[in-house]
């Protein structure tokens, strides 16, 4: 029986590719498609049944290799897990509607028939989709890694001066991040002074001032200063009004009157040079 | 096993070189404060560069002992705190509010020096 299955399926190539483009295009969702060029769908889904008759003509191992590429490729262009599981369902009516319309399958066999079909299909199905989503999940990852990457650097602007300017809201997890990169590059860098610039966070609520007046007392346990620059207007009047105590730390308004300040701290200032060339 | 505690000039240096346990802790505690006593020492530096795990107790006595120095005359800088023993003190609520901190024994002395002369 499988050999019959598989013998209709490869003589039939053809058919079946194009009829499973026929009715993936009606069935699929429109947005789907219209992101890629027909050409390019047309290659795409040829690959996608070249695939699942690989299955039947090469090792395991190298089906699996062949599948991992695959998902790989549809995760970057974009397409739906939904789409995939559909062209499945879809690739399997197409089979076996044909297989009947040829007289290959009769009621007498049909029972047979359904059982070896799911046997083949079962697996491949579950390959697909595990294959699938472990491509999803690497890709979320490493997207993490990299927002991560961008979430809390330290600047080292002047010696014994460090900057680490933040954008954008901070959560516990990501405060903790900023904890320990700061303390880290404080000692590595070895600078007397940090800013911190907080020009780009839009809300200062408690909790954040909290992570900041925490990172502070850290940094001053490691033996350096702790500068709190970038307070907008708003800022300063939401964290008087929540009665935050920020005594301890030394705070201005903008990274350029820290920096003089900081200087100041460490003996140095900024001078203008009269002679001009 | 006891920490040494050496003498330099008018201040006394104690270099920390292994994780403390409670017993050694608490004899470093009373040692300390003994040593200063008889030197009648204005400044202590204690170095933790090579601690990079502190618990709660050690914590603890650590700011009991500045404390206690504090109440002695003697100045207490403590130099090259590691990040991640600042983190857990930070988290464990100790916040050695009027200790002397410094990155490292060098720039501590410096600055210990300094707060002593004024």
């Amino acid at each position: 029986m499988r050999k019959l299955i598989f013998n209709y399926v490869q003589t039939h190539k053809g058919e079946i590719l194009n009829d499973w483009i026929e009715q993936m295009r009606q069935q699929a969702d429109e947005r789907t498609f219209t992101a890629m060029s027909p050409q390019m769908f047309t290659k795409t889904s040829s690959e996608f049944i070249e695939l699942l008759i690989s299955n039947f003509t090469e090792t395991e191992r190298e089906f699996q290799a062949k599948l991992t590429g695959f998902a790989e490729k549809i995760v970057k262009f974009g397409w739906p897990l939904n789409v995939v599981t559909l062209g499945l369902q879809t690739f399997r009516q197409i089979v076996s509607d044909g297989m009947r319309k040829d007289g290959l399958v009769d009621r007498d066999n049909f029972m047979e028939f359904v059982t070896e079909f799911d046997h083949w299909m079962f697996p491949l199905n579950d390959a697909i989709i595990a294959s699938y989503t472990n491509t999803w999940e690497r890709t979320v990852s490493l997207q993490k890694i990299a927002l991560q990457e961008l979430s809390a650097p330290l600047i080292p602007v002047f010696e014994k001066i460090s900057v680490m300017p933040l954008i954008g809201t901070i959560d516990t997890e990501r405060a903790k991040l900023i904890m320990e990169n700061l303390l880290n590059g404080v000692v590595t860098h070895r600078s007397e002074v940090v800013l911190i610039d907080i020009t780009g966070v839009p809300v200062v609520d408690t909790m954040v001032a909290h992570h900041i007046i925490q990172a502070a007392d850290a940094v001053r346990l490691v033996g350096a200063k702790c500068m709190l620059v970038g307070i907008r207007p708003e800022i300063a009047q939401t964290i008087v009004t929540l009665g935050i105590n920020l005594d301890q730390i030394v705070t201005t308004s903008t990274l350029k009157k820290g920096i003089e300040e900081a200087l100041e701290m460490t003996e140095r200032k900024i001078i203008e040079v009269e002679e001009k060339r | 096993m006891r920490i040494p505690i050496l003498k330099l000039h008018d201040t006394l240096l104690i270099s920390i070189q292994w994780e403390l346990d409670d017993q050694t802790a608490l004899q470093f505690q009373e040692d300390l404060l003994h040593k200063i006593h008889e030197t009648s020492a204005r400044g202590v530096v204690i170095d933790l560069t090579s601690i990079d795990f502190i618990d709660s107790f050690i914590a603890k006595v650590l700011g009991d002992v500045i404390s206690m120095s504090e109440l002695m005359g003697a100045k207490v800088m403590i130099t090259g705190i590691q990040p991640a023993v600042a983190i857990t003190l930070i988290e464990l609520g100790i916040r050695l509010e009027d200790v002397l901190t410094a990155l490292d024994l060098e720039k501590g002395l410096e600055k210990l020096q300094r707060e002593l002369e004024d």
